[in-house]
């Protein structure tokens, strides 16, 4: 009896504090797409309004109309895209070495590098690429920005992929070798089927980190290359913050990925787990 | 049947030949630019200076290390560290441990409690700035009707400081979460219900038990959590603009940014960048022996 009681109270504790985690995640969520919907005047008014507001879409009009807001949002998901594709390509090549192969020439350094990578901050290296892009004639280039884009995941995709690899039996291959298919051909018809859930699940990953990038865009993409982080960043040098529309282009930038993260929050959960221990 | 040895061999070229793209990304975008750091670091590039630019040797190194900002960096990135994972810490473990009882609900819960995470971090901070607003701001609204009166958030030093804690707070205790979450799945269930049978509470068993059992794991985390708060960028840049008020907030990475792209001291930033680095890989060194034993 005394031990049921003091389970229940348990039971009672843990919803109370999963509640208000929940209320404190989705708040400022929901703070933002309302803000977006909301008349000027009814944004700058206390006590604020939760519900009572007449919603409108002068807000997101007002974003669509600034010039230059197609194309921002064009290259933002050109980038996203061709940069995720590379960077997967490469990673899962990379992870395969590194799952089959426990010796190879360069396994240990490519592995401290990949680690560096992760551990060094990149604005170390974004004043050099300024020069170096500058010098180069592709500051501003949607093409350089897909390479570096790539670059700056390779080592969390690397990772991810590995784990994934690891998880086909090699004896598929080796009787697939005894087969007499060759390296090559194992690869494509026996390994990549199996690890296509593996890639799907990182694929997301690394198309989220693109679509968040803000530090390399905003040192060396001008007004051609421009992306929604570096639109939504210019909001904080306005003289009067406009709350309306910063919050419509904000939710433009996060409405995407909130409904990616319900409709594959099982790839996301486990692919995080087993890639976050690493990167 | 061919011998082993061969194949192992064939296997070897064909991973060395496949690793192949990555080293070209990687020697392209951070090795090169690491090397062009350091040797921009001995000269005096300015943007828009008249002189032509030469080596210094040491001058930047001596100048920055000489200069308050320089420190008041430090301490700024050490404190919004620290306080950081004093607030991350105990948070992302205690929902972990919540959520890890399985009760009913918890997928929703779990969906629910990783969104902020995986938000543009540009948008999130941006989202915060106006909750922060000292007179229209929802936070000091809800403070108000507690009987608090709500700080000037963003335009005071220690304020402005607790706003970036509390923000980088709110997308990083998901990701502790969830490691600890598959640390707490990999732990054998005995000893806790041993426990439990020999008459231990909930309490005991968490800080008797299951946390020991989980260090290594609490270590990696804390470690990629470090690295990462050294990292901070993205919220800092919005939330406080640039690290403001005034220098308050300006992290090491900050005053990169504003010595390198708002005064184009190029030189200086590059210097800048290479003592980041030293700083950076004693951390490094012993994340990966925490990872080791993870």
């Amino acid at each position: 009896m005394k031990q049921a009681t003091r389970r229940r109270i348990g039971h009672a504790l843990s919803y109370a504090v999963l509640l208000g985690a929940a209320f404190v995640s989705l708040f400022p969520l929901f703070w933002t797409l309302s803000t977006s919907i909301k008349t000027r005047n009814d944004t700058f008014v206390l006590p604020p309004k939760f519900f009572n507001f007449e919603a409108t879409w002068k807000n997101y009009i007002a974003i669509f109309d600034t010039r230059g807001f197609g194309q921002i949002y064009l290259n933002t998901v050109v980038i996203t895209l061709a940069s995720t594709v590379l960077c997967v390509l490469i990673s899962t090549l990379a992870a395969y070495s590194l799952a089959r192969s426990p010796r190879f020439r360069s396994r240990r350094p490519l592995e401290i590098s990949m680690i560096l990578v992760r551990a060094i901050p990149a604005i170390v290296i974004m004043v050099p690429l300024f020069t170096i892009t500058s010098k180069l004639g592709v500051y501003d280039n949607h093409f350089a920005l897909i390479l570096m884009y790539a670059a700056v995941n390779v080592p969390f995709a690397t990772w991810l992929m590995t784990s994934f690899v690891e998880q086909v039996p090699v004896t598929l291959e080796q009787s697939a070798a005894v087969d007499g298919a060759g390296r090559l051909q194992i690869l494509w018809h026996v390994v990549l089927p199996l690890i296509l859930p593996g890639m799907a699940a990182t694929t997301i990953f690394v198309a989220l980190l693109a679509w968040n990038e803000f530090l390399i865009p905003v040192m060396l993409a001008g007004n051609s290359a421009k992306t929604l982080p570096v639109f939504i960043s210019g909001f904080i040098s306005a003289r009067n913050l406009d709350w309306g529309p910063m919050a419509a282009a904000s939710s433009l930038a996060i409405l995407p990925i909130a409904i990616l993260t319900v409709l594959a929050q099982r790839w996301l959960i486990s692919g995080l787990s087993s890639g976050a221990i690493k990167g | 049947m061919k011998p082993k040895g061969s194949i192992e061999r064939q296997m070897a070229r064909l991973a060395e030949a496949l690793v192949v793209p990555s080293w070209v990304l990687i020697l392209a975008v951070f090795a090169l630019p690491i090397l062009g750091a350091l040797w921009l670091s001995f000269r005096n590039e300015t943007l828009g200076a008249f002189a032509p630019p030469k080596f210094i040797g040491f001058e930047n190194y001596t100048t920055t290390l000489a200069d308050p900002r320089f420190w008041e960096s430090i301490r700024t990135t050490i404190w919004l560290t620290v306080l950081g994972l004093l607030v991350q810490m105990p948070i992302g473990i205690g929902l972990a441990v919540i959520l890890e009882k399985n009760l009913r609900g918890t997928q929703v819960f779990r969906t629910i409690l990783i969104i902020p995470m995986l938000l543009t971090p540009v948008a999130v901070g941006l989202m915060w700035r106006f909750m922060f607003d000292t007179d229209l701001g929802v936070i000091n609204w809800a403070l108000a009707g507690l009987g608090l009166d709500g700080p000037n958030w963003l335009g005071a030093r220690w304020p402005a400081i607790w706003a970036v804690v509390i923000v980088d707070s709110w997308q990083s205790i998901p990701f502790i979460m969830l490691i600890v979450l598959a640390g707490l799945a990999g732990l054998p269930k005995g000893p806790a219900e041993a426990a439990t049978i020999d008459g231990a509470n909930a309490f005991q068993v968490f800080f008797y038990i299951t946390l020991p059992a989980l260090g290594p794991v609490i270590l990696v985390t804390l470690m990629i959590r470090i690295i990462d708060s050294l990292k901070m960028f993205d919220i800092i840049f919005i939330v406080t603009t640039k690290g403001g008020p005034g220098t308050a907030t300006q992290t090491l990475g900050m005053l990169i940014y504003n010595t390198g792209f708002g005064f184009f001291q190029t030189s200086r930033a590059a210097a800048l960048g290479i003592l980041m680095v030293l700083m950076v890989l004693p951390v490094y060194w012993l994340w990966r022996r925490a990872a080791e034993r993870a």
